[in-house]
């Protein structure tokens, strides 16, 4: 016995000598290299750190990489998986974070409830990029503490190999044939969404009595549905485990771009656009530099090496520019500008949600 | 026989030999009480009083006085979700302690110095990171995926078979998950097991079945009273597989009270349905042991 | 043959069931055990085997077989993230596990062998972190470590986190392990002169030691991979492998992570085969 706890420290030791290899992430900090262009001017007194608060795998690393090269602010990231979970961490008090990424809708009450600094137009001269359809938005008229980062739409990808039947709208999705055929987002307010505007009802007016109307059709869609996923739905369209989802336009994007057979739709009755942003919280303690990690993103290159990493719907019009045909091409990438005025955000519904999530997992649970 | 009387005779005499503890002892058992305490009973407070709040706006609690979540809770909704996810972990539960208990019995018996090599083996597997294992487990299961491929390829099914997103899936994703908590503790209680008492039985006459069941189970029934608990207790709340490998179907009390905190915007009502959770677990946990003093 | 012979032995008298049982019983029995043993190992080690192949696979969205590359394992080397997020969760998870087996061990034999007040619901207290679904454990710690303790989210408070959840795994381990302690052992000790901290740290702690071991074993396994829990109470630093990993599956969960694991495995493995090379050269 006793030569084997020898041997477990042995073991444990060799774990730590591995581990210890390596530095960890000391993103260069760099001397200022000299003859750079100066679009990033970083602020005077403030302590060369940034702290960034954003959706994992949704910045990525060497654009961070770039920006400390450039301007010699050291850059700490924390990832989250949900703007809820970025919530519940930063009204908790628990992290000083300079930098988050909300969606629309957080924003809108993040606002009402002072949580945000304004932001000093001024030191972000690059907003200028930003396609006209994506400034002043209704949930931050004259982007007075957002800028958007990229945005996105919910539509309908069809396996074509699978399903002979041309799809065009939710109701051609949830025909009794494709029962157990489906895959679609794990997001409550998402599903009925997409059941009131097959009813042409107003996407933001979550009342009880809407809830009620559109109770039935949830009832007869909930049923048919195989997998509820919002990390990953491609994986089931991707593996043949179902044949049609309705799911982010980023998903679908890859999807498109990994195999022809698939086919993006948006659905004929509407859907709705989804703007994540960058914002400084009101606990920030570096928001000079997070103003000039905000000018940085929106640089056409910068910008355009996240939509090499993520096909989203990129709201920069110079980044756009650098992008390749096939990229702009993609549908679920980038719809038409008709199809993008068509479309509505998301507004804060407040106590509803709680009403929402009640009627989804109770038809699940059925 | 001979082992039920063996272990009888150690508990009567351990349980009147508990002696109080002395100035040294109590130095020892401070910092535990200590940590229990701060880190454990402290939280779970927090967590009631916030059962008893009402969640105003984006994330923000006012503490009132309201029963109005924990009236909530008791609807056909709620319940079935933790009746459902009860169920799951009862059939996980029975599924490991089936199929591990023989692991147990041959990692116990085997030469000394295998032993804790076989241990290290059964847990090296979930050293990986969760989220790739439970991914290779749909690229086998999915109707793509390599059982499939397999079966079809030598003829056995026409077509392929729906493996994944199923309960079978959820399940064998969670038996997958929990197997080692079963291994592990009934190990220790068989690594114990005297050779001499078990060939006295088969001596006396005993047979195999016998031999098992009046001498080896009563001995390792602490090993695998503590596998059951290390199995069912955290399965309960466990969702992440039933969302990857289940579809998300059907909804289970910690994916529930996870979403409380997320897009269902009613985190005293999370705590709520966690601290009847608590609950639940405590008075059954307490009535057991009543029982087993008596 | 031999099965069905197994199968009739209860039904056969008394005599030949001794021969069947003295000759051959035990070793029947092992190797059928090991039989068993062996379809659970493959059970376990299949979707490994997978991941190890898919580490080599020249496909970013790890679907179908495209091609041997090596070049997850080169740009593993770079991705200095993900290789510090990997660093953080070995040192939290060896410091946890630590902290997780004291803490584990000492509980169980202080609830074993001393009477003190409130010592039935202590026992029944210890299982809070195994039920409390991790959620609600992750927020209100870090509720109270913002709110009450004021400590600042990083190293520390995650240590504290696992280890608090980590710890009734061990001690409910090895109190299984106490059912069948000789209640004389310590007794004998004592009365030969040791301090009952003595009695303890050389009679009772090899007797336990198995159950530390395995103890220690899933305290580790949990650490490594605990998501929601690390979500609530981590600090930028302290950043662990699931936190970098789990938003991964948006744009497909890079197979860097694949080689990652890959490398993990076979190392450990060969550490384990290593120790027991240097245990069979040191006994011969």
């Amino acid at each position: 016995m006793k030569t084997n706890v020898r041997h477990l420290m042995m073991a444990s030791l060799a774990i730590f000598a591995i581990a210890g290899c390596g530095k960890p992430p000391q993103p260069n900090v760099a001397k200022e290299t000299a003859g750079q262009p100066t679009t990033s001017a970083p602020a005077s007194d403030e302590e060369k750190k940034l702290n960034v608060f954003c959706w994992s795998e949704y910045i990525p690393q060497d654009v961070l990489d770039q920006f400390t090269k450039e301007t010699g602010i050291k850059v700490s990231v924390e990832n989250y998986a949900s703007n809820e979970e970025m919530l519940a961490k930063l009204l908790a008090g628990g992290g000083t974070y300079d930098v988050i990424q909300p969606s629309e809708y957080v924003i809108e009450g993040l606002i009402k409830e002072n949580l945000l600094i304004p932001i000093d137009q001024a030191a972000i001269p690059n907003l200028k990029n930003i396609a006209p359809e994506f400034l002043n938005m209704s949930f931050d008229p004259g982007n007075k503490y957002t800028v958007p980062y990229m945005a996105g739409t919910v539509g309908i990808v069809v396996n074509t190999d699978l399903v002979k039947d041309d799809i065009k709208s939710f109701n051609d999705v949830f025909q009794d044939k494709y029962k157990k055929n489906i895959v679609v987002l794990d997001d409550a307010r998402e599903i009925v969404t997409w059941a009131l505007l097959t009813q042409k009802l107003p996407i933001n007016d979550i009342t009880d009595e809407n809830l009620e109307k559109v109770k039935p059709i949830l009832s007869q869609w909930i049923p048919l549905i195989k997998v509820f996923d919002s990390d990953s739905p491609k994986t089931a369209l991707l593996n043949g485990d179902v044949a049609i989802g309705v799911v982010w336009g980023g998903e679908g994007a890859l999807l498109l771009n990994a195999d022809k057979k698939f086919k993006w739709v948006i659905p004929a009755e509407g859907t709705h656009l989804f703007v994540d942003s960058l914002a400084i919280p009101k606990t920030a303690k570096h928001p000079k530099n997070a103003e000039a990690f905000m000018n940085f993103i929106l640089r056409p290159e910068i910008s355009q090496k996240i939509s090499d990493a993520f096909p989203y719907l990129n709201p920069n019009i110079a980044a756009r520019e650098l992008l390749t045909a096939e990229q702009r091409a993609n549908p679920a990438s980038f719809p038409s500008p008709d199809e993008v005025a068509k479309m509505q955000t998301f507004k804060d519904i407040g106590g509803q949600a709680t009403k929402v999530d009640e009627l989804v997992t109770s038809l699940k649970a059925q | 026989m001979a082992g039920m009387a063996v272990s009888a005779a150690a508990t009567t005499a351990a349980a009147t030999y508990r002696r109080r503890p002395g100035l040294m002892a109590w130095l020892v058992l401070f910092p535990l009480i200590a940590w229990l305490v701060i880190f454990v009973i402290v939280p779970t407070i927090m967590l009631v009083v916030l059962s008893f709040g009402q969640q105003t706006g984006m994330g923000s609690i006012t503490f009132t006085f309201t029963l109005e979540h924990y009236a909530r809770a008791f609807s056909w909704t709620w319940l079935n979700v933790l009746w459902t996810s009860v169920k799951y972990a009862l059939i996980t539960t029975v599924i490991c302690l089936v199929v591990g208990y023989p692991v147990a019995f041959f990692i116990g018996r085997a030469p000394a110095s295998m032993r804790n090599i076989l241990l290290t083996l059964v847990m090296i597997p979930f050293w990986t990171s969760f989220l790739i294992r439970t991914y290779s487990w749909i690229t086998i299961l999915s109707k793509e995926g390599l059982i499939n491929g397999f079966l079809v390829s030598a003829q056995i099914i026409p077509e392929p078979i729906t493996l994944l997103y199923t309960p079978f899936a959820s399940v064998l994703g969670l038996v997958y998950n929990y197997l080692p908590f079963m291994i592990l503790p009934i190990y220790t209680s068989v690594e114990r097991l005297d050779n001499a008492m078990i060939e006295a039985a088969y001596d006396l006459g005993a047979g195999p079945v016998r031999a098992f069941s009046q001498v080896i189970l009563p001995l390792t029934a602490p090993g695998l009273t503590a596998g059951a608990l290390l199995v069912f207790v955290p399965s309960i709340a466990m969702f992440a597989i039933t969302n990857l490998m289940g579809g998300g179907i059907p909804p289970t009390i910690g994916d529930v009270i996870y979403k409380q905190f997320t897009s269902g915007r009613a985190q005293p009502f999370g705590a709520a349905l966690g601290t009847l959770l608590l609950l639940i677990f405590v008075v059954c946990l307490w009535v057991t042991r009543r029982q087993r003093e008596d | 043959m031999t099965a069905i012979a197994l199968a009739l032995l209860p039904f056969l008298p008394v005599p030949v069931r001794s021969f069947f049982r003295k000759v051959q019983g035990p070793r029947i029995q092992q190797w059928l055990l090991g039989g068993w043993a062996l379809l659970v190992f493959a059970f376990l080690y299949i979707p490994i085997l997978l991941l190890i192949i898919f580490s080599f696979n020249d496909s970013r969205l790890n679907i179908r077989w495209e091609g041997f590359t090596l070049k997850w394992y080169a740009a593993l080397l770079e991705n200095v993230t993900l290789l510090h997020a990997f660093k953080n969760s070995l040192i939290v998870a060896s410091i946890t596990t630590v902290l997780a087996t004291v803490l584990g061990t000492v509980g169980a034999w202080m609830l074993y062998r001393y009477r003190f007040p409130f010592q039935r619901a202590i026992g029944l207290l210890i299982f809070i972190p195994m039920v409390i679904p991790e959620v609600l454990m992750g927020v209100s710690l870090l509720a109270e470590f913002v709110h009450l303790l004021k400590i600042p989210l990083g190293y520390t408070t995650l240590i504290i986190a696992h280890t608090t959840f980590c710890f009734p795994f061990v001690l409910v381990g090895i109190q299984a392990r106490l059912h069948g302690l000789d209640p004389f052992l310590e007794e004998a000790a004592l009365d030969l002169g040791a301090t009952p901290v003595q009695a303890f740290w050389l009679v009772i702690v090899p007797y336990l030691m198995p159950a530390i071991i395995a103890g220690a074993l899933m305290s580790f396994t949990l650490s490594l991979d605990e998501y929601i829990v690390s979500v609530f109470t981590t600090g930028a630093q302290s950043q662990t492998l699931p936190l970098k990993v789990y938003g991964m599956a948006k744009v497909g969960l890079n197979p860097q992570l694949n080689a990652l694991s890959t490398i993990f495995i076979i190392g450990t493995v060969f550490l384990v085969l290593f120790s027991e090379f240097l245990t069979r050269r040191k006994n011969s």
